[in-house]
């Protein structure tokens, strides 16, 4: 095992178990994930492209993480373009036992504010995908 | 509640995680969103102006310490007091969030 990789694993336990609500953003890998993991977290969303190759991550990462014993594993389906895409992601996720509460637009806005440097929700907060992870908060925040 | 927000590279996730953080903040939690994947788009997503989070401090490595648990083995552990860690390395946010940088894993082909 990486020592450098056990410090950070290290550090992200200690300080989520006194914090309060916390949201991590993970590495593009998995080499967070460890046994030690659901210590510190208990819900994981897998965000997922309408693309096969980022649903299979999200699938593999899943049943990772089921291994590892985090309690809630969500997808979160992102850039998504139109009914086509929702109902390829739908079907995918269905098939991997993966289940999603929100299905996240394709946004130009979203791009828009990365040129800009700014926050989505600063740059425009009624956009369809900030409205859309308004409500995956609404939908975590509820249970 | 504590959510890990995981995907491929370039999959959006440090956007949704950002957003989500400030979504939360504004239903009242106090939100503390961890960038664990070493660079700055975290703290631009949740609000802070570019020129300020490239230069937000990383928490070192050195902060972590083996220590020997109940049952003898050996853990690392935090250095410092949480609060301390807190008020040295985390910066305030919009929306009742704070972020903190993870310090960077350098090794070859990770990341």
């Amino acid at each position: 095992m990486c020592a450098a990789h056990a410090t950070v694993r290290g550090l992200l336990h200690d300080v989520t178990e006194q914090a309060g609500t916390v949201v991590i953003d993970m590495e593009a890998g998995l080499e967070h994930l460890s046994r030690g993991t659901p210590r510190y977290v208990d819900r994981l969303l897998l965000v997922a492209e309408p693309y096969f190759k980022s649903m299979e991550t999200a699938a593999r990462s899943k049943t990772i993480a089921e291994e590892l014993g985090i309690p809630r594993i969500l997808a979160v389906p992102n850039k998504v373009r139109g009914p086509r895409d929702a109902e390829a992601m739908r079907s995918f996720f269905a098939h991997a036992g993966l289940p999603f509460t929100s299905c996240i637009p394709a946004d130009e806005a979203i791009l828009e504010a990365d040129r800009l440097g700014r926050a989505p929700l600063d740059h425009d907060a009624a956009s369809p995908a900030v409205a859309e992870i308004a409500r995956l908060a609404d939908a975590l925040s509820g249970n | 509640m504590k959510i890990a927000v995981a995907g491929k590279g370039g999959s959006g996730k440090t956007t949704l995680a950002g957003t989500l953080a400030r979504m939360l903040g504004r239903r009242g939690h106090a939100i503390l969103a961890i960038d664990a994947d070493s660079n700055p788009n975290l703290a631009i997503t949740l609000g802070i102006p570019r020129e300020v989070a490239m230069h937000i401090e990383p928490v070192p490595q050195e902060i972590m310490e083996d220590q020997l648990d109940a049952d003898g083995k050996r853990v690392r552990t935090l250095a410092l007091p949480y609060g301390d860690v807190m008020a040295r390395y985390s910066t305030a946010a919009a929306d009742n969030t704070r972020v903190l940088l993870m310090g960077r894993v350098n090794h070859g082909g990770a990341g």
